[in-house]
């Protein structure tokens, strides 16, 4: 499978990172929280700041329980429970969504702004042919009529490459293999339009060759639809052949922010280039990005929340919370020593 | 006969109930595993892997053909209880549902060694060697499993698997539900182990990029097939059946600028092994196909020392694209990106 249709897309877009036009989406100091046993909530996300451009496909990479999800779902406002937005603005299409009522935000959700989760099953309705689901999507959001709805939703099935569609439009969701599930599932997402898709780990389950065709399949409706989409991925390495852009989160926080090529060919956040080098199969390599011993789960009150696993960490670096620097090009990174490269 | 592993011609069908019908989720493998050595076994889902491994650790019957452990056939299992107590072993994808909530880990360690009416002592100093083995601190032999992180409960599950110091252990996905960093540590520890005790293993991945790395041989498996077999390095340079070049070409490193050349791009998805087509399985799928591929099988054939590729047209499939050793080329240049790097002086933002 050749990402050739992806690589001419995002060549031409990757100008437009980071770069003068208003962004589509834009995010400003979003922070969520979780109740914890004590008198202080745990802060979940910390103050994320994230642009996107129309058109562009921005990676988010980082380990379990640094927030990916949780992002994912505070952008459209709902926080997976029992989360709580404490702060920050989402500026989208001319509108602040955390402000928006929750009536606006249903209309705006699945219409403008969608999301890919992954466990396509647990999203279908078991009792309802596929094709109902997807054209119900139409009908309310677009609200055109049950003929239209469906002549739509064949066209989206058809689009997703769905082998044989016609017939599939009468399947329920038990006589689908999982790629086929997950295909449907985009179709729900992108039947309308939106302006904004988030992919949240959608691709992770499916065999190495279904991916592979679901992904250049998502860039090309991505261009064809002129949206944007904001790809969140324990899989490093998809994003360094799909995305234009990478956002690295850690601990609630984006540390390292690129365009992909200096993301992976100039890393510059410690965390990063651990991150990378547990890709490397070099022990020797990851060692000398890894401090020993130390407890992954714990939480720093002040300083940079990478400090204790930090091989080259200062003193600085366990009192002052360091800003996002930019270092070069659209290249931001959230450290006080960032790596350089000769 | 050396080898710890000799699968002969494995067959194995699932009646499906209410129906004449049978999934025919093994068709035919043959495969050898020699001691101290891991043969990765790869494919998509519905390939067939897990249910070799399951085979192989006795979990289901086949249904012909003969599967071997050090020249004893495991058909006989009974007869030979004794014999090969402890000395297979298997390793589950998911180590929080494989291992019971409520027992202690270091009564999930130990446990295996019931069977073997060892002795109290015997038995506490196997399972402390385990978990040195393993390297878990030995404070966590009176935790739980939810208290460990999802690393943590896959060296538990490794552990119960060294623990009765197996000649053959049958790890099935061990990484795949685990963060990079885990999963780094985990593939160390695998191949620390197997150099210390030449612990025979076949590893089920789908993650190519780790076989690669931790495999001898691979074999490379399509609806119950093997369709090539041989050591990594030629398999994965050089492949020469389309479905394994078709495989490899989706593999993506974390390089912009590296991607394995293939000239099979595979298309749709595996189909069902209810109705197996006549001919050869990927002939739908492979842009190689010839007349006679839709209804003749193609034979095994030798290529090379210990390789075999079932395709009637595997020398315009090895010739199609030049051969590149492009998981080394990613090695070499994550040393350069990630091993050059020095720490730079202190960052504007703090002056």
């Amino acid at each position: 499978m050749s990402l050739g249709a992806a690589e001419v897309i995002s060549n031409t877009r990757n100008a437009s990172a980071g770069g003068d036009k208003p962004p589509l989406i834009d995010i400003r100091n979003l922070r969520v929280t979780f109740p914890s046993g004590g008198a202080e909530p745990k802060a979940v996300l910390k103050g994320i700041d994230l642009a996107v451009q129309p058109g562009e496909i921005v990676g988010l990479v980082g380990e379990s329980g640094a927030g990916k999800t949780t992002l994912a779902r505070s952008i459209l406002g709902l926080p997976p429970s029992p989360g709580r937005i404490a702060g920050g603005e989402v500026h989208f299409e001319g509108r602040q969504i955390l402000s928006l009522s929750e009536s606006e935000l249903r209309r705006l959700r699945g219409r403008r702004l969608s999301v890919v989760v992954p466990n396509p099953r647990a999203e279908l309705n078991p009792l309802l042919k596929v094709g109902d689901q997807i054209a119900s999507m139409a009908k309310i959001h677009l609200g055109v009529a049950g003929k239209e709805a469906r002549r739509m939703a064949l066209e989206i099935l058809r689009e997703v490459q769905i082998p044989d569609p016609e017939r599939r439009m009468d399947a329920y969701p038990h006589e689908l293999s999982g790629g086929m599930a997950q295909r449907v599932v985009i179709a729900m997402a992108l039947i309308c339009s939106p302006a904004f898709v988030i992919s949240d780990d959608a691709t992770s389950g499916l065999d190495v060759t279904v991916q592979a065709q679901i992904l250049a399949l998502l860039a090309k409706l991505a261009a064809e639809h002129g949206s944007a989409m904001l790809f969140i991925s324990r899989d490093v390495g998809i994003t360094a052949h799909f995305c234009d852009r990478i956002a690295v989160l850690f601990s609630g926080e984006i540390v390292e922010i690129a365009p992909r090529e200096p993301l992976f060919l100039e890393p510059a956040h410690p965390y990063t280039l651990m991150l990378l080098a547990a890709f490397s199969h070099s022990p020797k390599l990851r060692d000398s990005w890894t401090v020993p011993d130390t407890d992954r789960r714990r939480e720093r009150s002040a300083g940079c929340q990478y400090a204790d696993r930090c091989p080259i960490a200062q003193p600085v670096c366990r009192t002052l919370r360091p800003p996002l620097a930019e270092i070069g090009p659209g290249h931001f990174v959230r450290c006080y020593f960032p790596v350089r490269h000769a | 006969m050396s080898a710890v592993l000799t699968i002969d011609n494995l067959y194995k069908r699932f009646p499906i109930a209410g129906s004449k019908q049978v999934v025919q989720a093994i068709n035919g493998i043959s495969l050898t595993v020699e001691p101290g050595e891991t043969l990765g076994l790869v494919g998509e889902s519905g390939s067939g892997k897990t249910t070799v491994g399951r085979c192989i650790v006795g979990l289901i019957e086949p249904t012909a053909g003969t599967i071997r452990f050090r020249g004893t056939d495991l058909a006989q299992r009974q007869q030979h209880k004794a014999k090969l107590a402890g000395k297979i072993q298997l390793v589950f994808q998911e180590p929080n549902e494989s291992l019971d909530p409520r027992m202690k880990i270091g009564d999930t360690i130990s446990e295996p060694l019931l069977p073997l009416k060892l002795d109290r002592e015997t038995r506490r100093r196997r399972t402390a060697d385990a978990l040195r083995l393993v390297r878990l601190n030995p404070d966590l032999l009176d935790a739980y499993p939810s208290e460990l992180s999802s690393g943590q409960q896959q060296r538990v599950g490794i552990a119960r698997a060294m623990v009765t110091e197996p000649e053959l252990v049958v790890l099935d996905e061990p990484t795949s539900a685990l963060d990079p960093t885990a999963r780094a540590e985990i593939i160390d520890l695998l191949r620390r182990i197997q150099s210390e005790r030449n612990t025979a293993y076949l590893f089920i991945s789908h993650d190519l990029s780790t076989v690669r790395f931790i495999s001898h041989r691979v074999a490379v498996m399509y609806l119950g097939m093997i369709v090539e077999q041989g050591s990594a390095e030629t398999v994965f340079n050089r492949p020469q059946h389309p479905y394994s070049s078709g495989l490899l070409s989706s593999v993506m490193l974390p390089h912009p600028h590296l991607k394995i050349e293939s000239s099979v791009s595979l298309k749709g998805e595996i189909p069902s092994p209810i109705n197996l087509p006549n001919g050869c399985f990927l002939a739908s799928r492979c842009p190689f196909v010839i007349d006679r591929c839709r209804h003749e099988m193609p034979p095994a054939e030798t290529v090379g020392e210990r390789h075999t590729v079932h395709c009637f047209r595997h020398d315009d499939v090895a010739a199609s694209v030049p051969a590149s050793d492009t998981f080394n080329v990613f090695m070499k240049e994550a040393e350069r990106i990630l091993g050059r790097a020095v720490p730079s002086g202190v960052a504007p933002s703090l002056q």
